[in-house]
């Protein structure tokens, strides 16, 4: 993996809003320790923002009411936890075994001559992020590429074409 | 006293304690087995994997000595081949990516890597690849500079800040080969044992900025000492050396563990007072601020004492018990007054739940024991019924400002031996230099009732005379170390077990003798 | 070949709904479940043969055994559908199709285990998955089944969701409990086991998502029924993952104990695109690859497999077809594992990145005879020295590949041509 420890300040304190707080609240009465939140507090971050910054692992640590470090690694340490804000879309192109022996590189190729991106970018308009990511769990339906969390199974590069459609 | 068990390593039968676990219990009988991130202190890890043993006929057959304990019978293998080749492939993974730093690292001469290479590699390295970059020369706050190319990732110094500090300023980030120690951005190192890490850290990749680059660690002597930066009396290992055509100088305190002083570790004020050993000394004695052979200002002394009509005398905290027991022989003898007043050696609230202590001074409970009056009112009246004060160490200028000192003591004069240059020799009318602690051997009792003994471990160019010394030249009747050490078994009876110098390195405790003495 | 045991409700139309589910026999255990003694219900699993479907293999029945009584301490089951290992993708059928066939498996174990707190470990990219997940589990809440008192039973069970962020090795038991806790999925030394001390240091069970679903069946037909599949040591039925170079890829449901070759070609159609076959991976990327003569004789279950020298895992079936480059493969294959490394021991951490680097080096065709001996001899020096078994899941392949396919790397060193295999 890359060096993640780059993290971004937003300048300015975070707080969750009311859905994730009511969530916050819910979610902590289901463990016997509050450092179990660690985990789910970090989704609820970037179910918010679409990332996670310097304050709000600091105002998770301190809501939760342990050290930011365990945030940190916490944060570093999870690859699907984005430490800087993606694309509009987050396209994640599984590289793994079933996958690369079906043609993953075919799309990965498409996708940089297409949007201008190699994995671990984000195009200049903003639209897309790209990543490469380790088996997605859809190895029959190879290769497999996730949007925006949504699986899109059986790919080639035709069918990346219209998906991209729908998405620009 | 734990129960002993017998087990066998590399066929040979030992007796070690039981509830052990391998490591310390075959360690206890000489036997080394190699570990980096087990520390007795912080508990078993198990992620260096140099620990790992045999167990013949042993499910697994292969462990790690950190996490098991020693067990009757048990056969451990650590010489056999399959062990040895462990061994030395775990040290490669572990020089893989290390960067060859060694010249320009404070650790050589004390690195585990180096000597674990000696031990069990010395073998070329096979690394063909580029190796693993990351951070290095990182300020990580509280003096310590952190290294992440150097660090082997044993997690001690993050254990340190969660368990025995409890302010988790560290954490390893990433995974795999990207994984690294750091600190949660604006939130760098800021407790007061912080620089503990880099005792702990068994490599180069904690290292404090206070000794950086200073002096290469086999060329210093390593002396044992007591602190006296407060009166927990931490035990240290005082490292100094004598540079050729140069004195003798302190580069630094480490702790050294005493079980029930102060375990493994010390605060950052303590290891950092070896400074004020090394600097800010008086070395020079002076009548009437004028520099003075020191025979003469002697003399000038017993004139003083001679021709006054009422003595008082004024001892520090700091002063350890021979000390205390030559000058109260004294001031008998004189028929002076004695004080040991010194609130301002006090701070209170400064002190917290681990080692640091409110009282700054290291022998208060030295003072107690021996009766001597601590008192503001006793030590205000005494000093204006006299005309003279011979003053032992005893900073004044902690206790009172510069315009109180003035009127105290504007009808008497003063006679100030001291270790350091400060408000009150500059007071004295006459100022005599005395060695420091670390120039002297003699006995302290801590804040919790344990009587330590430690040694002389400086011995400077020009050696300066100890109090003791002065006491003995200004007229006081105990003139030997034997006489001293009968003195103060008068008054603490446990010493009369022991001979001068045969009292235990871990300290005495004086609790079930002597609590009846101690009013603290 | 495909028998519908654990699919059985696969293919019907809304089956992830309750009401549909109970229509078609969804929670009918739960009375006889209740009626058995804890102890009994133990009993019946084993008896079944049950083997842990998450690729370790360990019988579950035994497994539940081991908890110890009367420890004053809540016990905890976990669920573990982490799903991770490459070629795997059967766990995630369950979670969507037919959820309350887990949830009701998830209520006979904790009835047998006396366990009220049920964790499921879903893996973070299965954003589909846990949505559907969640639904069940508050449709089973709403009918009663989960909650104060499970289906009126004197039974309290509760179930939460605790989604992963991208970790392999979160898969790994104590991993998974490590991330429940909210710390890094590194895992714990064992000794201590989970079942004595496992989440928040409580006794805790960890099962697949699998082999939880194959409860209600195993309860309602008997240990005899289940044991009716498969072979003698590797009974039941398993949801197989066939993928790679195959007509036909996907997951089926098979007894266990069919030949190897005879499933690639009748069930997924044989080799893809009337090509040659190279080799196999049996059962996820983490077992040994099998030549074209040993899948001949080798058969899907668990001893076969391991006297074939390889591991039936989790079921995970890849085709190789003459066209891979198996140098290239064994670096996708490195590259997956030192990715995932959690980064805690030595061997594992320092020594996957020196492999993976090794054979990009040899890849680049700047690597020598002497760095292919060294990938080879780094498989032994790493395996079974660290804490958990992720080096060993990169290392037993790897050695494999280098065992089996040696001419590929050193036609890459000596750069000849002969034996070279033009990438895809």
């Amino acid at each position: 993996m890359s060096d993640r420890s780059q993290l971004i300040s937003t300048g300015t304190p975070f707080q969750f809003d009311k859905d994730r707080d009511a969530e916050f609240e819910r979610l902590v009465k289901r463990y016997p320790t509050r450092e179990s939140m660690i985990l789910p507090a970090l989704w609820l971050i970037q179910e918010q923002e679409g990332w996670i910054s310097q304050e709000a692992m600091a105002y998770a640590a301190d809501r939760i009411g342990t050290f930011a470090t365990k945030l940190y690694e916490a944060a570093t340490f999870y690859t699907m936890y984005h430490l800087h804000p993606m694309g509009k879309n987050h396209i994640c192109v599984c590289r793994t075994l079933s996958c690369w022996l079906r043609g993953k590189q075919e799309i990965v190729d498409y996708l940089k001559d297409e949007i201008g991106i190699q994995p671990g970018q984000i195009s200049e308009n903003g639209m897309f992020s790209l990543e490469e990511v380790e088996c997605l769990g859809h190895c029959g339906t190879a290769p497999v590429v996730q949007v925006n969390g949504e699986f899109h199974e059986d790919m080639d590069v035709d069918k990346l074409k219209s998906l991209l459609a729908t998405l620009k | 006293m734990a129960d002993k068990i017998k087990l066998f390593v590399n066929g040979v039968e030992v007796e070690v304690e039981s509830g052990k676990n391998l490591i310390d219990a075959i360690g206890a009988v000489g036997i080394e087995i190699p570990h980096l991130c087990y520390h007795p202190a912080l508990g078993a890890d198990g992620n260096c994997r140099m620990c790992l043993v045999g167990i013949e006929d042993g499910r697994p057959p292969l462990v790690p000595a950190c996490k098991t304990p020693a067990q009757e019978g048990m056969k451990v293998l650590l010489d056999a081949e399959h062990i040895k080749k462990i061994q030395h492939d775990v040290l490669e993974f572990e020089l893989i990516n290390h960067p060859t730093d060694c010249p320009v690292c404070d650790q050589a001469g004390e690195c585990k890597l180096q000597d674990y290479y000696m031990s069990y590699d010395q073998v070329e390295s096979r690394m063909t690849v580029p190796q693993v970059t990351k951070g290095k020369k990182m300020d990580f706050g509280g003096g310590v500079i952190h290294d992440q190319e150097r660090c082997v990732l044993c997690g001690r110094c993050v254990r340190f800040c969660r368990e025995i500090t409890n302010t988790g300023e560290l954490g390893i980030i990433n995974r795999t080969d990207a994984a690294r120690v750091n600190f949660f951005p604006g939130r760098p190192l800021s407790n007061r044992y912080g620089l503990n890490v880099v005792d702990l850290c068994p490599v180069g990749a904690m290292t404090s900025s206070d000794f950086r680059f200073k002096q290469r660690v086999w060329f210093m002597k390593k002396a044992p000492g007591i602190c006296h930066g407060c009166s927990k009396g931490c035990n240290i290992t005082i490292d100094h050396n004598r540079e050729k055509y140069k004195d003798d100088i302190i580069y630094r305190f480490r702790p050294l563990y005493n079980e029930q002083v102060n375990g493994y570790f010390m605060c950052d004020e303590g290891r950092l007072s070896y400074k004020a050993e090394n600097e800010g000394r008086l070395v020079e004695a002076s009548i009437a601020k004028q520099v003075r052979p020191i025979d003469e200002v002697l003399a000038a002394c017993e004139k003083e004492i001679g021709r006054a009509e009422k003595i008082t005398v004024a001892l520090s905290p700091n002063c350890s018990l021979e000390q205390m027991v030559t000058v109260k022989a004294l001031a008998e003898k004189l028929g002076a007054s004695l004080s040991g007043y010194s609130e301002g050696c006090l701070k209170k609230g400064d002190g917290d739940d681990y080692l640091i202590q409110d009282d700054k001074s290291a022998n208060r409970a030295g003072l107690n024991i021996l009766g001597i009056d601590c008192s503001k009112n006793g030590f205000e009246t005494a000093v204006a019924e006299a005309s003279l004060l011979i003053n032992f160490n005893n900073d004044l200028s902690l206790s009172y400002q510069e315009k109180e000192l003035k009127k105290l003591f504007k009808d008497t004069k003063i006679i100030a031996f001291a270790t350091h240059d400060n408000e009150c020799t500059k007071m004295a009318d006459i100022a005599v230099p005395v060695a420091s602690y670390s120039e002297y051997t003699g006995s302290i009792i801590n804040c919790d009732n344990i009587l330590q003994h430690f040694r002389k471990a400086i011995k400077k160019n020009d050696d300066l005379t100890d109090i003791c010394e002065m006491g003995v030249r200004l007229g006081s009747p105990l003139q030997r170390d034997e006489q001293r050490f009968s003195e103060l078994q008068q008054f603490i009876s446990a010493l009369k077990e022991f001979e001068p110098d045969k009292i235990p390195a871990e300290g005495l405790n004086l609790n079930d003798s002597e609590a009846a003495n101690v009013n603290a | 070949m495909e028998v519908k045991i654990l699919s059985a409700k696969f293919d019907i139309k809304d089956a992830h709904k309750i009401k549909v589910a109970k229509k078609h026999g969804a929670y009918s255990t739960l009375d006889k479940v209740f009626s058995m003694k804890p102890e009994d219900v133990i009993e019946v699993v084993k008896n079944s043969g049950l083997r842990g479907r998450g690729g370790a293999g360990f019988p579950a029945g035994v497994k539940w055994g081991f908890l110890p009584k009367d420890t004053g301490k809540p016990v905890y089951l976990a669920v573990n559908s982490d799903e991770s290992e490459p070629a795997t993708f059967k766990d995630r059928y369950i979670l969507v199709k037919d959820p309350h066939m887990m949830i009701e498996g998830i209520i006979i174990c904790s009835y047998a285990i006396g366990s009220h707190e049920t964790y499921i470990y879903i893996r973070g990219e299965y954003t589909t998955q846990v949505k559907a997940l969640q639904a069940a589990i508050d449709e089973a809440y709403k009918a009663g089944y989960l909650g104060e008192k499970v289906d009126g039973h004197d039974f309290k069970l509760n179930v939460t969701v605790h989604r992963g962020a991208g970790a392999y090795v979160c898969g790994e038991e104590t991993a998974l409990l490590e991330s429940i806790e909210g710390r890094k999925g590194q895992p714990r030394s064992k000794p201590p086991f989970p079942a004595v001390a496992g989440l928040y240091g409580c006794p805790t069970i960890i099962n697949n998502v699998q082999s939880i679903a194959s409860l209600p069946f195993i309860i309602e037909n008997g240990a005899d029924a289940y044991k009716a599949y498969g072979t003698e040591k590797s009974s039941g039925t398993h949801l197989f993952g066939i993928s790679g170079h195959v007509e036909k890829p996907g997951m089926y449901e098979l007894p266990l104990g069919l030949p190897l070759l005879e499933v690639i070609d009748k069930v997924a159609g044989g080799v893809w695109k009337g090509r040659k076959l190279k080799g196999v991976i049996p059962g996820g990327s983490s077992t040994p690859v099998l030549l074209p003569e040993e899948a001949k004789t080798v058969t899907l279950d668990y001893e076969s497999m391991a006297e074939h020298k390889t591991m039936f895992g989790s079921g995970g079936i890849v085709v190789l077809d003459e066209t891979v480059d198996m140098v290239a493969l064994v670096k996708n294959l490195i590259d997956f594992y030192h990715h995932e490394s959690c980064g805690q021991c030595t061997p594992c951490r320092e020594g996957l990145g020196w492999m993976l680097k090794i054979v990009k080096k040899i890849l680049r065709g700047e690597g020598s005879m002497d760095d292919v001996n060294l990938l080879r001899e780094l498989c032994d020096n790493i395996e079974m020295k660290t804490v958990c078994v992720l080096s060993a899941a990169c290392t037993m392949p790897v050695r494999s590949y280098l065992d089996k396919f040696r001419h590929e790397f050193e036609a890459y060193v000596t750069k000849d041509d002969s034996s070279a295999v033009e990438a895809k």
